[in-house]
């Protein structure tokens, strides 16, 4: 990691509602913006003056950041995140950022973005640092329309918007006639198995950015591993402090 | 006069807040400084590295966090090649080293192994950890093989010996009169106890290996009870662990008994839990103008 992660209260500047499922909230704090980069996350909770709340963060990877505000995109799914997509402007929260590793940029000259569902944040801020002579195709796909969110090519499981079916499907048909340098991904466990086996028989590198269940998000607790190295020789990373980017070809698959 | 002032057998303390063994690391030092701890404690280590157990490993309940680590850990060799160093070149406070073993002999050799070392003030002996099968708990569980292990390691080391113990056991007191008549210098107390959480929609348990260690404000009232017990039943120090978030939750355990305290999950919901405590033990004994070894273990009824 590049920084020492800052531990502060922020106040929430906007939260706004994207579809019942989603929400925005924007932090500015300029310290912490400048920090950030592509693939790195944050571990937030909503404060309450005068009690610690016995919970623990959450997850959440940054989305946006535009000069000194850091934008976070959070679906509404369990408890501590239905909390976080309820907050207010002027609302605070507590904040452990930024955290884990970042995508390596790519090297080539065309790229695929693949994103599942509530794994379209840390994309997007990826697409944001790109360079501009980089040719990118983005396919996102997701359970129903709420799901979805700009791109060049959606998918849902029920057909409700973009394409009915499995984004890999797309991915699949274009790579036929395009060629592709590097594949950047994140999502549900299923969608990244399926990449990697994917990019394993085309050959392209594939960079994923894994999901845990966190307690510390900082590294100290080993909660939220997963397998990398070889079928040999592999051992448990964090995917809060070693990660949460990996190259696919190091995750051991077979065992998670 | 420095109120907080207190002490773990032949090993004294400065303040008595110090952090529970696998909860904690050199990372919470980007968020204040460690030397302000009374010890550091490290996560516990094993002779061989040790990948730990399987995904999930974690599962948030209403009142409480289970966790089924398994003891993940790089092995006793490289921690004293290079994590003690490091630990060493941070830190001015006591070290506090935990390990455990899977046999006797075992223990023994770790503990010369590391008897060798500088700048260990302290070992924490784990025999209570509940996510391994080998290591730990087996020793915890039986007042005979904690004497004859706690006597093995006493024969070999002038450091100070606290030995950690598992609330899963039919009668702690037993085993703590045992570690104490066979040496031990202090006792930590408590390790996890044994929970698990099942999804009802699928019936699947959330944590993968199924029996997990519970921990958090829902096992407070269990390890104040285990302390109280303990105090009643030896003379030397407690170190008391489970469930302390703040420095009210630490008066607690001072009156139940204990000589100092370590703040574990709390780090998870607090960064600076520990930091929070000591400040407030530290404002709340000034304005009392009671030195800390006057409260411990002054229960009343
Ligand atoms: C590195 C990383 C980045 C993430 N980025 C985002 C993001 O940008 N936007 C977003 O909406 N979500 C993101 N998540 C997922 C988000 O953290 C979880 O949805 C959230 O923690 C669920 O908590 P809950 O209390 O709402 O749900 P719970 O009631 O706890 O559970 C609901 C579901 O979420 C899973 N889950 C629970 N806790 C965690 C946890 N701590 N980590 C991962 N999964 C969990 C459970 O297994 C269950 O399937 C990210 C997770 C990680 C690890
Ligand atoms: C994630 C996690 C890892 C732990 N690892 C260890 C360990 O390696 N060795 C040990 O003796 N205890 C370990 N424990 C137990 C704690 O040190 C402590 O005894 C217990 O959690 C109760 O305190 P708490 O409620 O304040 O967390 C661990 C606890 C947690 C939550
Ligand atoms: S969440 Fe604690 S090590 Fe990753």
């Amino acid at each position: 990691m590049a920084y020492d992660p800052i531990y502060r209260l922020c106040r929430i500047h906007s939260c706004t509602v994207l579809n019942e499922s989603y929400s925005m909230l924007e932090i500015i704090d300029d310290e912490i913006a400048g920090r950030c980069e592509p693939g790195n996350f944050v571990e937030i909770k909503p404060y309450k003056a005068g009690s610690v709340l016995k919970r623990l963060f959450k997850p959440i990877s940054i989305y946006k950041v535009e000069s000194d505000s850091i934008f976070l995109m959070i679906k509404a799914l369990g408890r501590g995140s239905k909390e976080l997509t309820k907050l207010n402007e002027g609302d605070m929260v507590e904040l452990i950022a930024p955290l884990g590793n970042s995508f390596p940029m790519p090297t080539g000259k065309s790229i695929a973005l693949v994103s599942g569902g509530i794994g379209y944040p840390p994309l997007w801020f990826l697409k944001s640092r790109l360079n501009a002579d980089i040719k990118v195709r983005w396919f996102h796909g997701g359970a129903c329309e709420k799901d979805i969110f700009p791109c060049d090519e959606a998918w849902t499981i029920d057909g409700s918007a973009g394409t009915k079916g499995l984004v890999t499907q797309g991915l699949v048909e274009w790579l036929k006639d395009h060629p592709c340098d590097a594949i950047y991904s994140c999502g549900p466990e299923a969608l990244l198995k399926a990449l990697a086996a994917l990019c394993d028989t085309h050959n392209i590198p594939l960079y994923v950015s894994m999901e845990a269940y966190m307690a510390c998000g900082v590294g100290v607790c080993h909660g939220c591993t997963v397998p990398i190295g070889t079928k040999e020789n592999w051992n448990y990373l964090r995917v809060c402090k070693d990660g949460p980017v990996f190259d696919a070809r190091d995750i051991r698959w077979e065992l998670i | 006069m420095n109120l907080l002032q207190t002490s773990l057998g032949r090993l004294p303390l400065f303040n008595p807040v110090t952090v529970a063994s696998g909860t904690f690391g050199t990372e919470y030092g980007s968020f204040y400084d460690l030397n302000r701890l009374g010890a550091y404690v490290s996560k516990t280590i094993t002779n061989d590295p040790k990948a730990g157990n399987p995904c999930p490993r974690l599962f948030e309940t209403e009142a409480g966090l289970l966790n089924s680590i398994g003891l993940q850990n790089p092995g006793i060799d490289l921690f004293i090649k290079e994590h003690l160093p490091l630990l060493r070149e941070k830190l001015s406070i006591p070290i506090i080293v935990s390990f455990s073993g899977s046999s006797v002999s075992e223990f023994r050799r770790m503990l010369i192994q590391l008897d060798n070392c500088v700048g260990i003030s302290a070992y924490e002996v784990n025999i209570s950890c509940p996510n391994v099968e080998n290591e730990g708990i087996a020793f915890g569980v039986d007042a005979g093989i904690v004497s004859e292990l706690v006597k093995t390691l006493r024969a070999e080391t002038e450091r100070e010996l606290i030995i950690k113990l598992s609330p899963n056991v039919t009668d702690i007191a037993s085993i703590a009169k045992s570690a104490e008549e066979s040496g031990a210098d202090s006792l930590a107390l408590i390790n996890t106890v044994f929970g698990m959480a099942i999804d009802p929609k699928t019936g699947k348990s959330r944590i993968k290996r199924g029996i997990a260690g519970y921990s958090g404000p829902a096992i407070k009232p269990i390890a104040l009870a285990n302390v109280y017990k303990v105090a009643q039943a030896v003379q030397i120090p407690i170190l008391a662990m489970g469930g302390i978030s703040t420095w009210q939750d630490a008066l607690e355990f001072f009156y139940a008994g204990a000589s100092a305290i370590a703040v574990g999950t709390a780090s998870f919901y607090d960064p600076l839990a520990p930091i929070r405590c000591l400040e407030g033990l530290e404002t709340y004994l000034k304005d009392t103008d009671i030195p800390l070894c006057d409260l411990i273990g002054s229960i009343s009824f």
